[in-house]
């Protein structure tokens, strides 16, 4: 299995971004171990690892949380790679025969479900709940065959038959591995083309092959999850000192929530940013705007495409600014009635279920195409003082301008690009044990287009 | 207090307001100069010259600032009521951030509105901007007018217009990648809504904190299909359908929110509350809990009242026509409450449903508070034609409305649904008050009561049914 830079340019002045950010994470910073990117990687955007034959491991480190602490987790990796968290993001072709090979290090038995993917084979036979007695139902072990603790090997194999974005997850005592990090994305592309999320002429988004100006792929991975550290920490005591569990799993309650296995502000930063060595996902979105449809076109005719994925235990409203998403598919199934008709709809919050995924289109564009001199904002901005700067604000309305900055003020901003917020409206819930405004937030960072001196 | 010598410019004021409607003046200025300049300085005693800019049906100013408001007081427990509320004397038991339409108050008078917010914030709305006329798009200040109870805290303010799309970072008040507004002073959005439908707006500053304390509510943009009354009879639509599907005689807007109450007792008492023990103690609807949801609106401003060709008109018979609810102040600006309702001086919008058998009633829903709410109807169907402020409409038309009687509205979703009146029962309805009653509720029942031993309450409210006979008047202005 090797790991592929999907279409996606490199950027490697966005260091400059991951610097600025450093001091601000610095409280998770710990020793700085080597990236550990493999040349070519994506710095934004799915890293995917494309198939279709992948072998996995179980591992258990710790990752980094946005108050400070960390967590004992559980993850599927590369055979022989380093830790991470979640499990690779494995991509495949429509009417791919997929082949998982899980060999499994940890003290308990795991196993991989495929949610959404039909007649799923354990070792070429059909993949079955397990038993310990067979005929006795309160005899369940694993909602599918395992990989036996400390060393034990299953082979599963399915055809990816539907194209769309899908979870795979441990179905073995799923309650606490799923929520130890046993988990990830699985995204089958259809025969229609890469460029497409289902085979349908308008389920397109932009990629480098069909964006003149953006030189871009705008394809995004929202992956939802929850973690109570005191299941992790008993987990941990377990493994780690022999103690036996004293969690009681009806005492379950998250107090951290993460979008791609990491909190904001480690959200925004680049895929392998080198303080998260073990949280190798961003989850930033960066686009250029993209045609107006009320306008002539400039070269970049598709939006975006977010594929959101609900790992946790309770429905999750993500809500996107700036622009709405349009749900086009939800758990590998394009949103269309017998006829092809078009039953896809758009959303400012998308409320996903536990273990569902939605697939959204999006496009970003100025609705009002603001500039300084030919269309300015009809209000006179109120001077520096009357204002309270953002760390990503340019000190300007308009895109690509950078403004006056209060004195002293450190801001973020590169070259006048933009950045909209996306996040959970269960606020609550963008908290981390006590720290505000943490967890699952992202953003979606606007590049001006021809002319703009950015990165 | 307001001294005398304001008393005549406000006066005046009011009266130009009155009769100047419909002309937009604009500022001129050299080269690329606003066509707003930059609003007067918070505090500033002038001659309101905001409102001589724009266009009175397209404005609206918000205050953002501290206050109180009355839930259920039982069962009492040591953070609830708030002991600090007290002395309030009116049944006063909870902390808030909130908004006030501050938009007729004079200078000295917007300054008294500090520790008056209310709960929701000021429903308010807009029609669509009509691209062939600038001066359709709308103008918000906001005035941060500080907190009265946490004068160590320095937060600053925002409004986000949860939904607008593809707005540029300057115009959505998220305070990260765009500027928040300091206590002091006044910022100006101008939006051009686009697209109709009900939305909702919040402080996005600290906004896990500003929203749950109580600074959030609904706005919702009417369609430029209004006024055509080939497809409905009443020209009155939710969407640009083009065939009358969301036509409607009568609309509610019910702004559902909660309140934890250690949170609240957290932010007076100078306490920081741990967001992950989130949990519902009141849930509202439009700020209130079951049955003050269905007590009455606060009073309409003096001159205004119900009439007989329309609910909300003046001793001149002329209809309501400013983009918010007519809500009575006092020489101070502070909220008068409805005699009998002192509890709910700072929450002064109803969620009474209230219509007549055969009469087609759209509701619009949103929810700013962090839980999923299950609104039920027994008994009715509701047509669900909007989510989100989008049509149920696929990109080549397929009409994906559908019908039910559950609305499953997560945070931050938008409903707009559609409800056919039945015909009534007769003699005295079923309520034997004189109309059939239909309960709204939370089917999430845990949010369906008040904490009091056996009581209903919560997120609820009443649809009212009356006969024809009863002639209600054409409705002029939301939830009357």
């Amino acid at each position: 299995m090797q790991r592929n830079a999907y279409h996606r340019r490199q950027r490697a002045t966005a260091a400059i971004l991951a610097l600025g950010l450093a001091g601000l994470v610095g409280v998770v910073g710990g020793p700085s171990p080597a990236p550990v990117a493999a040349a070519g990687e994506p710095l934004v955007g799915i890293v995917c690892s494309t198939g279709p034959t992948f072998h996995l491991e179980t591992d258990a480190d710790y990752i980094a949380l946005p108050d400070g602490n960390t967590a004992y987790m559980y993850g599927y990796k590369p055979a022989g790679g380093a830790f991470q968290h979640p499990g690779p993001v494995l991509c495949v072709q429509e009417g791919d025969t997929v082949t998982v090979t899980l060999t499994n290090t940890l003290p308990r038995d795991v196993s991989i479900m495929f949610p959404g993917q039909e007649n799923v084979l354990a070792d070429g036979q059909p993949a079955q709940p397990q038993f310990s007695t067979p005929g006795d139902l309160t005899t369940l072990t694993s909602l599918t065959n395992v990989a036996t603790a400390n060393g034990g090997t299953v082979t599963y194999q399915f055809v990816a038959s539907h194209p769309g974005t899908f979870l795979y997850e441990s179905g073995t005592d799923p309650e606490v591995q799923v929520r130890m990090g046993l988990f990830g994305a699985l995204i089958v592309r259809p025969a229609m083309g890469a460029d497409y999320a289902y085979n349908r002429a308008d389920s397109r988004f932009t990629t480098e092959a069909n964006s003149a100006a953006a030189n871009n792929t705008e394809e995004f991975l929202v992956l939802l999850s929850e973690i109570d550290p005191f299941l992790n920490q008993a987990v941990e005591n377990r493994d780690r000192n022999g103690a036996s569990s004293n969690f009681n799993l009806d005492n379950y309650h998250p107090r951290y929530w993460l979008v791609n296995g990491r909190g904001f502000p480690d959200s925004i930063a680049d895929n392998y940013a080198s303080w998260l060595p073990n949280q190798p996902y961003g989850a930033l979105a960066e686009v250029t705007p993209s045609d107006d449809p009320a306008l002539p076109s400039v070269g970049h005719p598709f939006g975006g495409m977010a594929r959101y994925i609900n790992v946790g235990t309770e429905n999750y409203p993500f809500h996107p600014h700036g622009n709405n998403g349009k749900v086009i598919g939800r758990d590998g199934h394009p949103l269309e009635g017998p006829g092809s008709e078009d039953l896809s709809y758009e959303k400012f919050a998308i409320n996903i279920g536990p273990g569902q995924t939605y697939d959204v289109l999006f496009r970003w564009y100025d609705a009002e195409h603001y500039h300084p001199v030919s269309n300015p904002v009809p209000v006179e901005v109120p001077q520096v003082a009357n204002q309270t700067f953002g760390m990503f604000y340019s000190g300007s309305p308009y895109l690509g301008v950078v403004g006056p900055q209060p004195p002293g003020n450190q801001s973020l901003n590169q070259c006048g690009e933009y950045y909209i917020i996306s996040h959970n409206h269960a606020l609550y819930q963008i908290t981390s044990w006590g720290v505000n405004m943490t967890g699952p937030i992202t953003y979606m960072r606007i590049d001006p287009t021809a002319g703009s001196s950015c990165p | 207090m307001t001294s005398a010598s304001d008393e005549p410019a406000r006066l005046g004021r009011r009266q130009l307001l009155r009769y100047a409607g419909g002309a937009a003046v604009f500022v001129a200025g050299a080269g690329a100069t606003a066509r707003y300049v930059r609003p007067f300085a918070a505090g500033q005693v002038e001659a309101d010259s905001h409102l001589s800019q724009i266009t009175q049906d397209h404005y609206m100013f918000l205050g953002g600032t501290d206050g109180w408001i009355g839930l259920p007081p039982t069962p009492p427990t040591p953070i609830h009521p708030d002991t600090m509320a007290a002395d309030k004397g009116i049944g006063l038991t909870t902390y808030i951030f909130g908004f006030r339409n501050i938009t007729e108050l004079d200078a000295p008078q917007r300054a008294l509105q500090k520790e008056k917010a209310q709960h929701s914030a000021p429903l308010f709305w807009v029609n669509q901007f009509d691209p062939n006329d600038v001066s359709t798009e709308f103008v918000v200040d906001i005035e941060n007018l500080g907190l009265a109870v946490r004068p160590d805290l320095f937060d600053e303010h925002s409004l986000h217009w949860h939904g607008f799309r593809n707005v540029i970072p300057f115009f959505d008040g998220e305070p990260t990648g765009s500027v928040a507004v300091p206590p002091g002073t006044v910022f100006r959005y101008v939006y051009r809504p686009r697209e109709e439908g009900t939305y909702m707006y919040h402080c996005h500053v600290e906004d896990v904190e500003h929203v749950h304390m109580g600074m959030n509510g609904l706005v919702f943009v009417r369609p430029l299909q209004n006024s055509n009354m080939s497809l409905y009879p009443s020209g009155k639509y939710l969407y640009n359908d083009g065939d009358g599907s969301t036509g409607y005689d009568r609309e509610f807007a019910l702004h559902l929110s909660e309140i934890w109450n250690e949170s609240h007792w957290a932010d007076a008492h100078i306490q920081l509350p741990e967001w992950s023990d989130y949990k519902v103690d009141f849930a509202l609807i439009n700020g209130r809990t079951y049955p003050d949801s269905v007590a009455p609106a606060a009073p309409f401003p003096d001159g205004w009242g119900e009439g007989p060709t329309g609910t909300v008109v003046d001793s001149g018979g002329a209809p309501w026509t400013k983009p918010y609810m007519p809500v009575k102040t006092d020489v101070d600006g502070v909220l008068v409450a409805s005699p009998g309702y002192e509890h709910l001086q700072y929450q002064p919008a109803t969620a009474l449903v209230r219509c007549m058998a055969g009469e087609r009633v759209a509701l619009r829903f949103s929810n700013l508070g962090f839980k999923e709410a299950a609104m039920t109807v027994d008994a009715l169907d509701m047509r669900v034609v909007g989510r989100d402020a989008t049509p149920m409409r696929g990109r080549d038309g397929t009409d994906t409305s559908y019908r039910t009687h559950t609305l499953n509205i997560g945070a931050g979703e938008s409903f707009d649904v559609i409800v056919d009146a039945p015909p009534f029962s007769g003699g005295t309805g079923s309520s034997g008050l004189g109309y059939d009653m239909y309960l709204l509720y939370n089917r999430s029942f845990m949010r369906a009561n008040n904490l009091a031993p056996g009581g209903f309450g919560g997120q609820a409210t009443e649809i009212r049914v009356y006969p024809t006979s009863a002639n209600i008047p054409v409705q002029t202005v939301p939830n009357t």
